[in-house]
């Protein structure tokens, strides 16, 4: 076997097996792309001409809860598929990281509940804590495991998460909805666009490189 | 420097793709026999082969979890396996910045 055709084969080899153990397929990012401006573009269309402020109806939360139900599944199954057959550490601590991320999201529903049933403040407030707290406390747990990890590309996307969901909070109790949707579909459209394009570039990059 | 630098035992295609392969879990993580055959779309008996030659060489362990035919069998490289890997691959770099 000529180098050149070793070094094709190295990296060919490594490029493929990467992308057929990551679940983070640039299809995931889509999905959750589609379900975001979806999901909080249907409530935002609920409440944007409740005057005063109610929240949104059950009807438009069943259709926003099913969404994300569908957006954990696509998720599940894209882990389930890429993960077959491997064992190990690795596996151990991402169901540890699974179950504390779900820990958090716990916790923090259990808390606005009782901030919500102790306090005198109008519907618009509760919602507004409900959903953008939820939001940065998940992308501030996600930025610590990504720094442990030093995954620096997903940290990074926790940034501007949170940022997203401080810019909702201040658009008040209707706009948040449009905020939400429309920036973490543009977050997660260009987060697919940048794993698109990392999967064509390792596809050409060759050992001559040296990178 | 010439191709003959490179470690014979890993110079071999089927061979190389299997290291290539396993090099790219995380150490501590193990593939299984049946998931690493998928990718590599090889027969049963061609890649048991080279998995033995690899081991023999201290290159990768296999573990075998259960009996009988819900018996499963996963390999990894071992710290040589991917000592021996990274030398190849800077060998073959420095091969190619010669030509």
């Amino acid at each position: 076997m000529e180098p050149r055709e070793a070094a094709r084969l190295l990296t060919q080899t490594q490029a493929d097996a990467r992308r057929s153990l990551d679940f983070r397929a640039p299809w995931v990012s889509l999905v959750a792309a589609a379900v975001a401006l979806i999901g909080f573009g249907i409530v935002w269309l609920n409440v944007r001409d409740q005057h005063p402020f109610t929240g949104p109806s059950a009807a438009s939360l069943v259709f926003f809860y099913g969404l994300i139900a569908l957006r954990i599944a696509t998720v599940i199954y894209a882990y389930a598929r890429a993960r077959t057959g491997v064992s190990g550490r690795s596996v151990n601590v991402q169901r540890d990281e699974a179950v504390v991320m779900s820990g958090v999201l716990l916790v923090c529903y259990l808390a606005l509940i009782g901030i919500a049933n102790s306090g005198s403040h109008g519907a618009g407030f509760y919602w507004s804590l409900f959903l953008n707290g939820t939001l940065i406390a998940l992308a501030a747990v996600w930025a610590g495991r990504c720094a442990i990890h030093k995954n620096w590309h997903e940290a990074a996307l926790t940034v501007p998460v949170a940022l997203i969901a401080a810019l909702a909070a201040i658009a008040g109790p209707r706009g948040m909805w449009l905020v939400n949707g429309v920036g973490l579909c543009v977050l997660l459209l260009a987060n697919a666009a940048i794993g698109k394009w990392q999967r064509r570039a390792t596809r050409t990059y060759t050992v001559r490189t040296g990178a | 420097m010439t191709a003959e630098a490179l470690d014979p035992l890993i110079h071999v295609p089927v061979r190389l793709q299997i290291m290539a392969a396993l090099a790219t879990l995380p150490e501590g993580d193990h593939l299984s026999f049946k998931r690493l055959q998928d990718m590599l779309e090889l027969t049963p008996g061609n890649l048991i082969t080279h998995l033995r030659k690899l081991e023999e060489a201290g290159y990768l362990e296999t573990s075998k979890t259960g009996s009988g035919p819900a018996s499963r069998t996963s390999v990894a490289l071992t710290y040589d396996g991917r000592h021996a890997l990274d030398i190849y691959a800077t060998t073959l770099r420095r091969l190619l910045h010669a030509v």
